[in-house]
């Protein structure tokens, strides 16, 4: 297990590595001068040409990739042109409510999903059935955006059930200073008011942002678990005398959400796409309006510095997927052992 | 009779109809079917496939799913009482510790992500549950490794810790046997035991069946297709037919006069090792040579280690010599992982050899792999047609194929493929199915049309007929000796199965741990094996008469053991 993992982190830096290179030549190709852009249409071609300078990008390219790897190496992302300041004290502001919203999602759908899967396959061709694909398809055919207006609509402006937009009502006057997550920060200060209200504001927009996911891995979760309940060791089982419900959840779950889980894993970056939209909708004060800004403002540094965050957050949940299937199968993990 | 007493019924299935509804239709799958199950005694029911021999099993142990399956009547009585009004509870109680079950395939029927240690725990725990029985962990624990080492499996700490994909196939056979002994079972159902395994593995496995019966007082019910291992592990024998039992009667009444018209066919159609009835096959033309194996070498290297620096070879095949002649039907023998699969590869161009050549008169593989006439010198028929066949192409599309790749036009096509399904026997209304319409044998029939369809000379049949019953098997072989008559074919016939290809190749080599250890004219070598290997694999097939029985070779234990691994070690 050890050697697993020791193996799995090294390709994640190899990765790591290889994404921090392709956005900076992306960057560097995108046509339009950094510099001219941050000056404004206004500036002389004098007053470029030293912000060039000063921006390094008259050095030879691979010093310019030299230097920006040495940074990042530092943790040093550069200016923002934007807000001027730090683009790595811009993402630590912006970054864990993300997070949040993100980590959050990926618990709701696996929490809905996987159980709804097997509630199919266990209850197959009845209404049982019928009624879960009807979600997954609702699930699947509503893009996040158009979800999120409706639930915003129905839930938070005619039921009020629900604030429509923030993080957290501003009357409470808290801070989350520990980890950023306020469904954390507020239990370790023993704030359950707190809690409560960020766990109402967070409800819709992650609901909104899993419902595609939550579709997708359910059906999934039952085509698997169908395909399990016919291998020979589940008829044995039960020749054997083992109670159904060990037999479902415990033989058949395991193995049967290996596909599932990876699925999940792969759908994280269309995950990670769609809370820059459901942010907007929600108002929610993560990366994502930073994102955008930036991307429109042609705010380089800040562009390679939210790319980057959003990859190593894809890369870092497919390890954490691979572990956990490593754990789930130990076939998973000694093949990678012994060979390949 | 043998210990059969009508008084002392364990399992006593009387006048069993059963049926299954799919898409509302019902068709009926047994018919009155009636079989008992003496006190101690071992009863065996012979069936092909589809004969409802499981539908029969399933009824038995529980596990038959209602619906889609109706019982309309009939009853099972298990001692005196009755299992098929048996109130659920009451039926559970019985599963694994009154009548207990070892299945067929001894990978898939593990939980693969599971310790072997942890599967058996939970067949003891639940049991201790349902029984409302209370026993420590420890008593688990003894109970664990006293029944594996009644499997006489040796080093049962590490198998208990093991993974099951890290056992041998006979380990885990073993294994199997002793999940289904765990909670001390008074009737053992076998599916089809030993079956998935090498015969040097298969003869074990019965042996240590037929011991544990005897020393544990169980009685078995026996379900198989093989009518060798029915010899030697039944005392009475069922024979059913399309849901029907047949015939019935005692081991020797039965294999010596069968009485009903299916049973002396299915008889006849086991491919005899001696005797009277044994076909020796020859190559009546020339013995010009047709393909040269020259000191032959495979190697795989695998890389490990975090770095991938470290190599680990695996030699599959090693220094093999073979000189293979026009029009021969030439079997390569071995048992898994003896390599001839890997030398099957090699012949046909598709692994690099490590070291050696192979030339088809004087054109090494090299040079010719790839080439369209390379293509119409050799081909390849699968050992399972189900997923050699794409099965979303018509019959029609899969047998052009090779042809267009060939460089044949497409009109010259058409009228190729009536005439490919001529020659395999089968209507040219068969053009325009797809697999899944086909039997089993039909579509080895369309596997082969297809390899015949660029006119190779040889054909490479990799087991062509192992995943076929005993029945279709023949016609499958009768087909494949009429073809190389007309067609002045040669072949080159892999197989596990010795009895089959006494009756079938004229030449035969065996492959032992990737070296040839014998070859030479089938005959002498059936009649005067000389390697210790090959009388060990000949003294290992189960035959179907006494004759055959006392012509095999007789190897003694030791001298056994010097070639064969057996499967009580672990497998590191």
């Amino acid at each position: 297990m050890i050697w697993y993992l020791a193996r799995r982190a090294f390709s994640l830096l190899l990765v790591f590595l290889g994404l921090a290179i392709l956005i900076f030549v992306i960057a560097r190709i995108v046509p339009g001068d950094p510099a001219r852009i941050a000056l404004g249409p206004l500036a002389t071609a004098n007053q470029v040409a030293e912000m060039r300078t000063e921006m390094g990008l008259d050095l030879p390219f691979v010093q310019q990739l030299w230097n920006y790897l040495s940074g990042l190496a530092r943790g040093d992302l550069g200016k923002s042109l934007l807000t001027s300041r730090d683009v790595m004290s811009d993402i630590r502001h912006a970054l864990p409510a993300t997070f949040e919203l993100v980590l959050f999602t990926i618990i709701l759908q696996i929490a809905l999903s996987i159980p709804l899967g097997v509630l199919a396959a266990v209850y197959r061709d009845t209404w049982v059935d019928n009624v879960t694909r009807i979600i997954s398809l609702i699930g699947v055919v509503t893009p996040g955006f158009v979800l999120a207006i409706i639930l915003q609509l129905i839930a938070s402006y005619h039921l009020t059930f629900f604030p429509i937009t923030g993080r957290l009502d501003t009357a409470l006057n808290f801070k989350a200073d520990t980890t950023g997550l306020l469904l954390i920060d507020s239990i370790l200060a023993g704030r359950w008011d707190v809690w409560t209200d960020a766990l109402r504001h967070l409800l819709l927009p992650s609901l909104a942002l899993a419902a595609a996911g939550v579709g997708q891995v359910m059906r999934i979760t039952r085509s698997s678990m169908i395909e399990v309940a016919n291998r020979d060791f589940i008829e044995a089982s039960r020749a054997y005398g083992i109670p159904e419900r060990v037999i479902t959840f415990r033989y058949m779950l395991r193995l049967a959400c290996v596909a599932p889980l990876t699925i999940l894993g792969l759908e994280f970056a269309s995950l990670i796409g769609n809370a820059f939209i459901v942010e907007f909708v929600f108002g929610w004060p993560g990366i994502a309006s930073y994102g955008v800004r930036t991307i429109l403002h042609k705010d380089l540094n800040a562009v390679i510095g939210v790319v980057l965050v959003s990859g190593v957050f894809f890369v870092v949940m497919n390890l954490f997927i691979d572990v956990l299937l490593g754990i789930i199968d130990p076939r998973h993990r000694m093949r990678e052992a012994s060979n390949t | 009779m043998s210990n059969f007493d009508m008084s002392n019924l364990i399992l006593d299935i009387s006048d069993l109809n059963i049926g299954f509804s799919t898409y509302g239709q019902y068709k009926q799958v047994l018919h009155d079917v009636s079989l008992q199950v003496g006190d101690g005694e071992r009863v065996a029911l012979i069936g092909q496939s589809g004969s409802g021999k499981t539908v029969t099993m399933r009824a038995i142990i529980g596990t038959l799913p209602v619906p889609p399956a109706k019982i309309t009547s009939g009853s099972i009585l298990y001692r005196d009482t009755e299992l098929l009004t048996l109130n659920k509870r009451d039926r559970n109680k019985l599963k694994g510790t009154g009548i207990s079950i070892i299945l067929q395939d001894p990978l898939l029927s593990f939980n693969p992500v599971l310790t072997i240690e942890r599967q058996m725990r939970d067949v003891i725990r639940y049991a201790d549950v349902r029984l409302g029985r209370k026993r420590s962990a420890s008593e688990h624990q003894s109970i664990m490794q006293s029944t594996l080492r009644k499997v006489q499996l040796a080093d049962t700490d590490r198998i208990l810790k093991a993974y099951p994909m890290q056992l041998s196939g006979g380990m885990r056979q073993r294994v199997l046997i002793a999940l289904s002994l765990l909670n001390n079972p008074k009737l053992l159902i076998a599916d089809e035991p030993g079956t998935a395994l090498d015969v040097t593995t298969q003869q074990e496995i019965l042996t240590l069946l037929n011991t544990l019966v005897a020393d544990e007082g169980l009685s078995l019910l026996l379900i198989t297709h093989n009518l060798g291992v029915v010899r030697e592990t039944a005392d009475r024998v069922y024979v059913m037919e399309q849901g029907h039992i047949v015939e019935h009667g005692t081991l020797e009444q039965v294999f010596a006069t069968p009485a009903h018209e299916y049973t002396r066919r299915l008889m006849d159609s086991v491919p005899p090792l001696y005797g009277k009835r044994v076909r020796t096959v020859t190559n009546e033309h020339d013995v010009q040579s047709a393909i040269q194996i020259d000191n032959l070498s495979k190697v795989f290297t695998r890389k490990t280690g975090l770095l991938r620096m470290q190599r680990v070879n695996n030699i599959a095949v090693n220094q093999t010599t073979l000189d293979i002649h026009h029009g021969d039907i030439f079997g390569i023998a071995g048992e898994s992982g003896s390599g001839k699969t890997t030398l099957a590869r090699m012949l046909l161009g598709l692994y690099e050899p490590s070291d050696g050549t192979i030339s088809f008169n004087g054109d090494s593989v090299q040079a010719l792999a790839g080439s369209e006439a390379f293509r119409r010198k050799i081909q390849i028929v699968y050992q399972n047609p189900g997923s050699s066949l794409n099965p979303k192409r018509t019959v029609a599309q899969q047998l052009s194929v090779p042809m267009i790749f060939s460089g044949e036009r497409k009109t010259a096509v058409a009228s190729r493929v009536k005439e490919l399904l001529s020659m395999v026997e089968l209507p040219e209304s068969y053009a325009s199915m797809y697999p899944h319409e086909l039997s089993g044998g039909q579509k080895q029939r369309v596997a082969i049309a297809r390899a015949l369809s660029v006119k190779p000379e040889i054909l490479v049949l990799d087991e062509p007929t192992s995943a076929l019953d005993v029945l279709i098997q023949n016609t499958v072989i009768e087909l494949l000796l009429r073809l190389r008559k007309e067609f002045n074919l040669t072949y080159i016939f892999i197989s596990h199965d010795l009895s089959l290809m006494r009756n079938f190749c004229n030449r035969v080599a065996i492959m032992f741990r990737g070296s040839i250890c014998e070859q030479g004219a089938t005959e002498s070598i059936f009649s005067n094996p000389q390697h210790a290997y090959t009388r060990a694999l000949l003294s290992s097939i189960p035959v179907i008469s006494d004759e055959e029985a006392t012509q095999k070779p007789t190897v003694t234990a030791a001298e056994k053991a010097a070639v064969l691994a057996t499967s009580t070690a672990v497998n590191q």
